[in-house]
This record gives C-alpha cells, structure tokens and sequence, in this order.
C-alpha cells in the first residue's frame, strides 16, 4: 500500500468516524453498545482487548476525545511498515486507599505498559499478534497467538497465548465478575480457539490447558465458549466455562447483556462459578455487575458501577458488594484522564473488605 | 437535551437504588467463614494454630495455596495446612522442614515469611505487604512451643467431607469425621509434577500408630505401559497387568516411609534413589495384616491408592 493510499484510507475512515460522532464515548464494553458494534469492530482480537484496528485507532482519534489537535501528520492508524502493526497503553496511578484500621497507603504508581504488534503475514487472512506488558517489573506475555480468518472473515481458528472468551472483558481487571471466574486479562491461557461470525450472532469456543498460561499439572484442558447476539440498541449472550483439573473441575455459567437508552449504554452481567477443588464448598460463587455508561458530551464519561459477590453460596450472610464512581475525560486523542472512587463493602467483622479507593489515572494509548 | 439529562439523571439513581447490601456477617467469623466451621479470628493472633490459621493461613495465604494448583503443593486453608507444615520437608530446599516443632529459625516457613536471605522464591505473601512482625512473633512462639496442634481437630473433623472430594481416590470409603480415613496427598491423585520430587505426603485425619509404619505399609510403583513381559530390575520387580491393549508394566520402586517428626498425622515416603519421569502410583496399605490404624486401633479399611506423573524439568 502507498503512503498517498494510506492517507486516502486515513481520511476515508476519519469521515465515516465523524458519522458516529453524536455517540462517541471511548473504550471499554460499554463503547461496542453505545456504536451498536461487535468488539471485533475496533480491536484486532475478535473478542476485544488490545491492538486497535484501524477503524478503531481513527475513531479513537476523531470521534472519542473532546478537542482533536491537529497535526501535519496523517492520523495515526497504527501501521509502522507494510506488514506490520502497533500499537500500546500506558496508565499511571495516584491513588489513596483507606481500610479501617489500617494506615491509609497514598501512592502514585505505574499500573502497566503494554505494546502490542500485529505481522499481517497475509493481508487479511493470517497474521501473528503480540501483547507484551512491558512494565511495571520484568516482561509478561500476555497474548501471543496466530490468527486465521476465513476467506469471507466469517470464522476464524486462533492458535496460542491468549484471553479467554467469557462474558464482558472489562478494563477494570478488579471486577468481581473478573475475579470470581478467574477469566480476566491477567490470567491469558495457552490453547486455540474457534471463532464464529454470522451476521447479528457471534461465537467462540476455546480449549486451553488451564492453567493461565503456568506450567501443565494434569491432563485436565479448560473450555470456554460463549454466544452473542447483538443489535444495534441492544445485546446478549450467555458464557459457559469449565476447566477440569485434577484436584477438581471449576465450572462458570454467566449471562451478559447491553442496553442503549439515549446517552446511557447499560452493561450486565450475571455468573454463578462452583469450584470443586475447594474445600467446604467455599467454591460455589455468584456475582452480577450492573454498569451505566452515561456520555454527557463529547469526550466526557460518567461510568457508575453496582457489583455484588456472594463468595459462598453455601453460607449466607456473607456477601459483599462495590459501587464504583468514575468520570472519564478524553481532551484530546491518545489521552485519557479517569478519577473516581469505589467504595467496598462486606462483613462487619473484616475490615479488609471495607475499602474505599480514591484514585486518578493517566491513560496513554495510540 | 434537557429532558434527556433528567432521565439519565432518573436512570443512575435507578441504578444507585438497587445496589445490592453487604452481609450482616452473623455466624460468621472474620473470614467469612462459618464460625463452627475452623476457628475464629475475632481478637489479636495468638500463638497457637487455631488462631494462626484464622488470622494468617485462611485470610492470606489459602488465596493461593488452596486446592490443585496450590504452590509446591501446599495447601493452607484449615482442612490441610497442620499436616502439610508441620514435620513436611520444603520442596524449595528438601533440607528443611517447612515447621520444625521447637525450632523456628531452621524453620522454612519462617524464613519464607521473614524473607531470609537463602530462601527460594519470594518473600511470602508474595507480592504483599510483609506479615507484620506482631504476626510472626506468634507463629515463631507457636512453633518454638512445640507446633501443637491445640485446636486443629476441629477443623479437620469440620473439613472432613471436603478433603475426601479433594484427596481422590485415596479417600475412598471415609465417612465424615467418623473414620480413620486419608485427609490429602501431595502430590494430588491425578496430578502431574516436575521432578525432582523428593518425597510424597499422605497426610490423615488422625494421628497413626507409628508402631505400624513399616515397609509393607507403603507400596510405590511406576507404571508403564508396554509388552507383557516380567523383568527384575535393581529397584524392584516389573510386572505386567491388563489386558488387551491396556497392558501395564507395573514395576515397584525402593521408598520407605516413615511419620513426620512431631506430627504422625502426616506420613513421609522418601524414594531411595531419584525419581525419573513417570506415572507413579501410591498404594497406603489400609486392609489385611499390617493395615495402617490410628491410636485407636481404627483401621482405614480399604487401600488408599493415587497416581501421579513426574515430569521432567
């Protein structure tokens, strides 16, 4: 592809951006419901996460930020050659966290790196992707897979390192929906998986080793599918997991939706997990999420979070829940700032589960 | 626009209104444990184990070290960690225990906990802040008073129902709390290990007659599958089992086993020579003559058997 194509393709894509502008908001689930698009529409993982596609890194250009600076160069979509790809993250923390009982911890701290890179081996077909954290501390594989799609990108085969399909795949990787399955973006695995693509309906359908990407220890794999039907005001699916390993299998059953109401995009989600390898039944969860996502303008963000977690289904009494407060402001592209609060609740007696975060984060992202 | 905003306004409130409510926490102890369920942890930590494993074991360490994938194989939630601890060789450094009743300093557990220098791995709990010193102080004076386990029964009894769905096979035919019957293996039934593996645990829920603990009452066996053939070989005889094309090359490996010090709860096979990769069995004797008991002279009724495979590293 020439530089003059490239820029062609640039424009071209920044105008069609411009048609979604009056719905704009950025990043997360609650972006796919607002634009009434698959997650595949602007991350190069089909299921979401990651490197942007192009489309994904022009509307993070003209569409997400409130003011776009204008520069002589062609908006960045994210090719440095002919075949390859890149793309990354950076997010920066300042926060206070208050227990009772306990000394508060005010910290700024560098929450992570990340860079990703995609090879186009064969335009369109089959390339080679990577998502390396890069800091804080050493290096972390976080995904690594080939990707082959079929000739019409109705499905795909996907061979290697990576995220599980499983429900919403939040930013926020502290979500009891995240913690309780364990399938979350820290915990990428090692194995393939099967994409579908038809229309409204997609589905995947992964088997892996189970083991977040550590070492084999038993024969066990993990399988994990889900199925989603999405509109453009609204969506659903249901995910289903079970990883057989030898000191017992943990099963996770969720349903997970999104609803557009005016400026507001819905997001839910529901999973009941029963680990077996836990003793006492103590492994026999349940959490839900319930997330508005409301766009008061251009580049302005106002997420409000409800969570629930029931630890133990066995035993009452001991659930906990999490509200979270967040106003996203994106100024300009490639920026975002994020400052909010998320208030902890659980059992008088365990102060740990009392927590109150006050945090502000820099994200950086191209 | 203005209406707009007001029924956003409307829907969040919505939303705020329906959050859910935290448990009360009745019968519950500070772990969200039930309370007859393995202890409390209401007060400051004591130096014994009931208070420990309520205030450092179950709260901190079990996140982890909790069901098949636990590190190095150590499980530390209430049903398991006394017989994984006490008297039990690190796998990090074999040359030590992990609790060595009396002597907190030569202690694995304690240099893991202090990070001393030496140690393999992090400082635990990994990649959280230290214990603090009032905690360890405790685990250092219960360990110095001998590591009884004052309370641990309890527990055990509790988990019973439990260990027998996490130990396997090996637990067949324990009822709950009732009977003599094998807590947990280490390696799990099942399970595959990278070598070297030094030594395997088969911890019960009661203490064992020691006076029964002898060469016949373990059997170590690596299994291959091959040609019905019988050979002998320096470690043991090979024998061939099976049938068909399941045919079993069953060759029996030189290990004696013996109580861990200051906990005949938990009991130790040591292999006399190096392991290679494999699938291994484990049969604990558990009928007939020579059958393993408790003090009580409760036998465990039925032979308790796991398989595991070494791997190399």
């Amino acid at each position: 592809m020439t530089a003059r194509c490239r820029r062609f393709d640039g424009r071209a894509l920044a105008a069609a951006m411009c048609l979604f502008a009056a719905f704009a908001a950025h990043a997360e689930p609650y972006l796919a419901v607002q634009m009434g698009l698959k997650c595949g529409q602007c991350h190069v993982n089909p299921t979401g996460g990651g490197l942007r596609t192009a489309f994904g890194d022009i509307f993070a250009q003209t569409v997400l930020p409130a003011q776009h600076l204008d520069s002589a160069l062609d908006n960045w979509n994210g090719q440095v050659g002919p075949y390859l790809r890149a793309g990354g993250d950076l997010r920066f923390d300042a926060s206070l966290t208050q227990i009772p009982n306990t000394k508060s911890v005010q910290q700024f701290a560098l929450e992570q790196t990340r860079v990703y890179l995609e090879a186009d081996v064969i335009p369109n077909r089959l390339l080679a992707y990577v998502d390396e954290q890069v800091a804080p501390g050493g290096a972390l594989d976080r995904e690594a897979y080939l990707l082959y799609w079929s000739a019409g990108h109705d499905w795909y085969v996907k061979a290697g390192q990576m995220y599980l399909p499983f429900g919403l795949r939040l930013q926020d990787q502290t979500a009891f929906i995240l913690t309780a399955t364990g399938i979350n973006m820290t915990t990428p695995d090692q194995g393939v998986e099967f994409g579908w693509e038809h229309g409204r309906w997609d589905a995947q359908l992964a088997v892996s080793n189970g083991t977040a990407g550590g070492a084999v220890t038993g024969d066990g794999k993990q399988y994990s599918t889900q199925l989603a039907y999405v509109e453009s005001r609204w969506r659903v699916g249901i995910a289903l997991n079970r990883n057989d390993q030898s000191g017992g299998a943990k099963s996770a059953y969720g349903i997970f939706g999104g609803l557009k109401t005016g400026p507001i995009a819905w997001l839910a989600q529901a999973e009941i997990t029963d680990d077996e390898s836990i003793a006492d039944g103590q492994g026999k969860q349940l959490a839900t999420l319930l997330e508005a996502n409301w766009l008061i303008a251009r580049g302005n963000n106002l997420k409000i979070t409800d969570e629930f977690f029931n630890p133990n289904r066995a035993v009452p009494n001991g659930e906990q829940t999490r509200l979270s407060l967040v106003y996203e402001l994106t100024p300009i592209q490639f920026l975002q700032v994020r400052t909010g609060l998320r208030r902890s609740d659980g059992i008088p007696q365990d102060d740990s589960e009392h927590q109150r975060l006050y945090f502000v984060e820099v994200h950086g992202f191209f | 626009m203005r209406i707009g905003r007001r029924r956003s306004w409307a829907a969040l409130l919505v939303l705020g209104c329906t959050a859910g409510c935290a448990g009360n926490g009745e019968g519950l102890d500070q772990n969200g444990q039930p309370i007859s369920g393995g202890g409390t942890a209401s007060g400051p930590i004591t130096a014994d184990f009931q208070s420990i494993q309520a205030h450092v074991f179950t709260p901190i360490c079990s996140k982890c070290h909790i069901g098949a994938s636990a590190p190095e194989g150590l499980q530390l939630d209430a049903a398991h960690s006394y017989n994984l601890l006490v008297g039990v060789p690190s796998s990090e450094q074999p040359a030590l225990l992990r609790v060595k009743a009396g002597d907190p300093d030569d202690s694995y557990l304690v240099h893991k906990i202090e990070g001393q220098a030496g140690i393999d791995g992090g400082q635990m709990p990994l990649g959280e802040s230290p214990l603090p010193q009032a905690t360890i102080d405790a685990i250092r004076q219960w360990i110095e008073g001998g590591a009884p386990n004052a309370a641990a029964t309890v527990a055990l009894a509790g988990a019973a129902t439990a260990a027998a769905a996490t130990a396997g096979a090996a637990t067949a035919g324990a009822a709950a709390g009732e009977v003599f019957a094998v807590q947990t293996t280490a390696p799990l039934d099942g399970a595959v290990v990278k070598a070297p593996l030094t030594r395997i645990i088969v911890t019960f829920n009661r203490d064992v007659d020691a006076s029964l603990v002898n060469d016949s009452t373990v059997t170590l066996e690596r299994v291959d599958a091959g040609t019905s053939t019988s050979t002998s070989t320096s470690t043991g005889t090979a024998t061939a089992t099976g049938t068909g094309t399941g045919t079993q090359v069953v060759r029996r490996v030189a290990a004696a086993g013996a109580l861990a010090a200051e906990n005949p709860a938990a009991l130790l096979i040591v292999p006399q020579a190096p392991l290679d990769a494999g699938v291994y069995r484990v049969t604990v004797r558990g009928t007939g003559g020579g059958a393993l008991a408790d003090m009580n002279a409760s036998i465990l009724g039925v032979d308790a058997v796991f398989e595991f495979t070494l791997e190399s590293r």
